[in-house]
């Protein structure tokens, strides 16, 4: 077993593993944070995507005991404060972005870093940049809707 | 039907005695104030104390025989408390049956007994104290498999000396039959021209990013079992779990929570709901399993296969009759077998007044994996094959292709309609649809643009397919081939409402929460009932069956606006009927000037709103202030009430509905193929879209698109592909093409609103119209596109690959070789 001590949603967490064990079961088992999923295993769809220093990662596609020191984020700490919902999370549900919602983390954290480090973006960049997170329900032009929403409103927040 | 509509009648007529004041608006979901939080809490983020959890070995071989099988070295690994194979479950369950199947075999158990059908069948399980641990020990399991003669096709199947996949049934032809349908005869002897084609369907599926959870605990202190599953149809799946594993109904509490998607896939689960309860109950303690994608990848699927079709066409493009006979390899799963082709062929005519036809079909047992209702079931392949002769017709008669829909079309003055078939399109006008199509595609200035770019020397085309999407399944409709009466027939639902305690309006529709927006429709829908705002109704997004149910409960089908409101609305109207009778009774006021508002009842004095007294009060006094309680009323305030869309006919072969509402749609694709690697892409789509009354404009358009996606995933780039030895080479999302938000095209919705005179609030189907529209209209579109080529689509996916083999030795395609150099 090995002690893994990292930082997610600017809480200091320190948990024995298994050297084995992938980051985002720590997450998930370990750690009781259930918002961050699992859709394939293999890296391909997103569902399981964080923000480590500000950064996307697919969290299944690496140990937890890599992940000794980092700065994390998952969709737990989105809510700027109790009851108050982020742009991401605001833009989403006024664009019915989600329809089972199993993928909605995965893609918020993608927006969450997407809308701060872009010029403000088509429709086209978006679609392009969203390729590694799937959603199985929405066809996916709500969730555009809503990316482009969420950066408008970022913009505003910056004037 | 007249007395059908006078209970519809009577229900919306109370319903609109509330104020109309969120049905029919864009109101943000409820739901999703969860979602978006990562709260919603689906099955595998549930845990049980002293959790345990569980891993499958499955079978590497399509059609083997298994020998022998070590667990000996698994049992020895640490924290490994139970293996079980193929030997304890002969001796613990009883084997499935066939549900439509005529012959039904003997030796299919929910784990494999002595052999594998297909490759991923599980073959023994494993239980231990962490997933790593359960997965280790699976691995550690030795099997000695003598390999089979493999049947990798239709074809192979049916030939003299093939290998039977099951035995004791002498054939690998479980079930055929054929109807007819008018005098089809006649109509091929009137033909100006017949046109014939063999029409494919892949193996594909729709492919929920949450895959099978359950998690099970038999208490043995109450010989309860408690399972929480991501289930589809949970009224049928503790009916099964019974039959299988043998504890009684009545001692099965089943909970659902959200699902994260559903598509028809999770009606399948009930297999492994039996074997981990078993499991839970051989080792006493709660047992996990959660599937890999690999695993879910394994089956189940849609069966591939192919229907002959045959039309008699009048030279003016009138469809005089059709000849179909439909081929499924769907039968190594027996259990639903036969569903897709049952499905589809009541509704074969589609929006068109064909009145003669014969329909054949056939259900073959291959080592192909198991098949589930996948969404739409038949109704995609159905519309597919329609709407492709519809395009051959055309082109065989040389007229216009969007004519010979509409000369064909049932005329608006004819609904309702009851086709060849007996099925009766209560509501529709598919003329319309097609003239708004038209219109909201632009088609003519497509035409006009497409007539341009081929100048440019491009490839672009258009494709235009009109399909209905039948919802609410009459079930039992899969004894239409079979004696004896069905398990389960009809169609209706059941639901809960109730003012708990508090005097907060709680309401359960007893089904699963699949992400169609159940909790925020029915909110709407009852809040207006009861006078009061969305975010004040409690809709619970739990299914658990302690609340009433039916035995086929689940949210399937597109069922959900009629049956599920149907019954929300029974409940609903109900309980509002209680309430207004006890505070009439305790208030000493006529019922008749009482009505509910913002959680008081209300009388009006001089036109002015009076409260007389709070839900609040009323509820304290219903559940426990019982001395001045009236006299025949009973204390509570919750309803638990069923509804049953009553246009349900008895199955006769002369004369049956498979479906009750049939919404439609036309869709219109535009695509450019591009000749330097064949790629595809839709430069525009365009539909309308015919679901009756919509009660939220949001949902609705958002289950529009995203079927419509998941179609052009059929029409374009999925397929699960098997080897010769039957090897699915198809077990992750990088080998499995998925459409992602580069692929998915921008998509234009007109909602049309033909209500449902069958309904209660004349909803109908909504979730699959894209996935049965799609796929010709894509492939009508590449076929345009690639007119110059002289290609004919009648199959998908439409890969590059396969568009490079049709046009490699055209003269199109020498020309523009030539003119590249």
């Amino acid at each position: 077993m090995v002690t893994v001590n990292l930082k997610i949603n600017g809480k200091q967490y320190s948990e024995e593993t298994e050297p084995r064990m992938l980051l985002v079961h720590f997450i998930r088992d370990v750690l009781k944070l259930k918002g961050t999923h699992i859709g394939c295993d293999t890296g391909h769809c997103g569902a399981c995507t964080i923000l480590w220093d500000g950064k996307p990662v697919k969290s299944c596609q690496i140990l937890a005991v890599q992940a000794e020191g980092a700065n994390i984020m998952t969709v737990e700490g989105l809510e700027p404060e109790e009851g108050k919902l982020s742009i991401e999370q605001e833009s989403f549900r006024e664009n019915f972005a989600q329809q089972c919602g199993y993928c909605t983390p995965g893609f918020l954290m993608m927006t969450r870093y997407l809308i701060r480090n872009n010029e403000e973006m088509t429709r086209e960049e978006i679609r392009e940049k969203l390729h590694g997170n799937y959603c199985m329900c929405t066809g996916y032009q709500q969730i555009v809707d809503a990316v482009q929403d969420a950066q408008r409103k970022y913009f505003a927040t910056k004037k | 039907m007249t007395s059908q509509k006078s209970s519809t009648e009577s229900l919306v007529l109370q319903s609109e005695k509330g104020t109309k004041q969120n049905v029919g608006k864009r109101v943000p979901r409820i739901e999703d104030l969860r979602i978006v939080k990562g709260k919603a809490g689906y099955t595998d983020d549930l845990e049980m104390a002293d959790q345990q959890y569980a891993a499958f070995l499955f079978s590497p071989y399509a059609h083997a025989r298994i020998i022998s099988i070590d667990v000996s070295k698994a049992l020895e690994l640490p924290g490994v408390s139970l293996v079980i194979t193929g030997k304890e479950i002969k001796e613990l369950t009883k084997p499935m049956s066939s549900r439509a199947a005529t012959k039904s075999p003997t030796s299919h158990y929910i784990l494999a007994v002595d052999k594998v059908r297909y490759m991923g069948e599980p073959v023994a399980a494993v239980v231990a104290r962490n997933k790593y641990v359960a997965a280790d020990a699976a691995e550690l399991i030795e099997v000695e498999y003598e390999p089979l003669k493999v049947v990798a096709s239709i074809e192979d199947a049916l030939k003299k000396d093939a290998e039977l996949i099951y035995p004791e049934l002498g054939t690998n032809e479980m079930i055929t039959d054929h109807f007819e349908f008018g005098d089809v005869k006649k109509a091929f002897s009137e033909a100006d021209k017949i046109v014939k084609e063999r029409i494919r369907i892949q193996r594909y599926a729709s492919t929920p990013l949450e895959t099978y959870v359950v998690n099970a605990y038999y208490d043995p202190t109450r010989e309860e079992l408690t399972v929480y599953a991501s289930d589809q149809q949970p009224g049928r799946t503790v009916q099964s779990v019974e039959r299988t594993i043998g504890i009684p109904s009545s001692r099965i509490h089943l909970i659902v929570p959200p699902v994260g998607g559903g598509f028809g896939y999770k009606l399948a689960i009930w297999q492994y709901v039996a074997l981990v309860s078993l499991m839970s109950k051989l080792v006493g303690k709660p047992v996990k399993w959660v599937q890999t994608r690999t695993e879910s990848l394994y089956a189940f699927h849609r069966p591939r296969g192919f229907m002959d079709a045959e039309f008699a066409l009048r030279k003016d493009g009138k469809v005089l009759g059709m000849k179909l006979v439909d081929w499924q390899a769907d039968a190594n799963w027996p259990y639903v077998a036969a569903l897709y082709s049952l499905i589809k062929f009541a509704n074969m005519s589609g929006t068109y007044e064909i009145r003669n036809y014969s329909f054949e079909y056939h259900c073959i047992a291959t080592n192909d994996p198991p098949i589930v209702q996948d969404r739409g079931v038949g109704k995609p392949f159905m519309a597919f094959a329609l709407e492709r002769m519809m395009d051959f017709s055309a082109q065989a008669l040389g007229i216009d292709r969007v004519k010979i829909r509409q000369i064909n079309s049932v005329p608006a003055d004819k609904m309702p309609y009851t086709a060849g078939s007996g099925e009766v399109y209560e509501s529709g006008n598919y003329p319309e649809a097609i003239r708004r199509a038209l219109e909201h595609s632009q088609f003519k200035k497509k035409l006009e643009e497409q007539a341009k770019l081929r100048k440019e020397g491009r490839y672009v085309g258009i494709g235009i397919a009109t399909a209905i999407e039948p919802g609410t399944s009459n079930l039992g409709y899969y004894f239409l081939s079979k004696a004896g009466d069905p398990d389960y027939n009809g169609a209706g639902q059941m639901a809960t409402v109730e003012v708990a305690a508090d005097g907060i309006v709680k309401v359960n529709m007893n089904g699963p929460e699949i992400g169609t927006g159940h909790v925020t429709t029915i909110a709407q829908v009852v809040a207006d009932v009861f006078g009061i705002s969305t975010e004040e109704v409690n809709v619970d997004a739990w299914y658990d069956s302690v609340h009433g149910h039916l035995t086929y409960a689940g949210t399937y089908s597109n069922a959900f606006n009629d049956v599920y409101l149907g019954a929300v609305m029974t409940a609903a109207n109900q309980l509002k009927d209680k309430i207004l009778n006890i505070a009439s009774s305790l208030l000493r006021e006529n019922k008749e000037d009482l009505y509910l508002s913002n959680n008081y009842i209300c009388k009006l004095d001089d036109d002015q709103e009076k409260r007389l007294v709070g839900l609040k009060e009323l509820a304290k006094i219903s559940y426990g202030r019982l001395l001045s309680f009236p006299k025949g009323e009973e204390p509570g305030l919750k309803v638990t009430a069923g509804y049953i869309n009553r246009t349900a006919k008895p199955f006769v072969r002369s004369d049956f509905n498979v479906q009750l509402t049939h919404s439609n749609s036309v869709h219109v694709c535009f695509v450019e193929v591009f000749p330097e690697n064949w790629n595809i892409k839709i430069l525009d789509y365009a539909i309308v879209h015919d679901a009756g009354n919509v009660i939220n404009p949001g949902i609705v358009e958002g289950l529009a698109i995203g079927s419509t996606v998941s179609g052009i995933g059929g029409a374009l780039y999925e397929e699960f592909v098997f080897d010769e030895q039957g090897t699915n080479l198809s077990l992750n999302f990088g080998e499995y093409l998925k459409p992602t938000a580069m692929e998915a095209p921008e998509i234009r919705v007109d909602q049309m609103e033909s209500p449902a005179p069958n309904t209660v609030l004349g909803t109908k189907a909504v979730g699959e119209g894209g996935a049965i529209t799609s796929l010709a209209a894509v492939a009508g579109a590449v076929e345009d596109a690639l007119k110059p080529f002289n290609v004919k689509i009648t199959g998908l996916p439409i890969t590059p690959e396969k568009i490079w083999n049709m046009v490699k030795d055209t003269p199109e395609y020498k020309r523009i070789k030539k003119e590249g150099q």
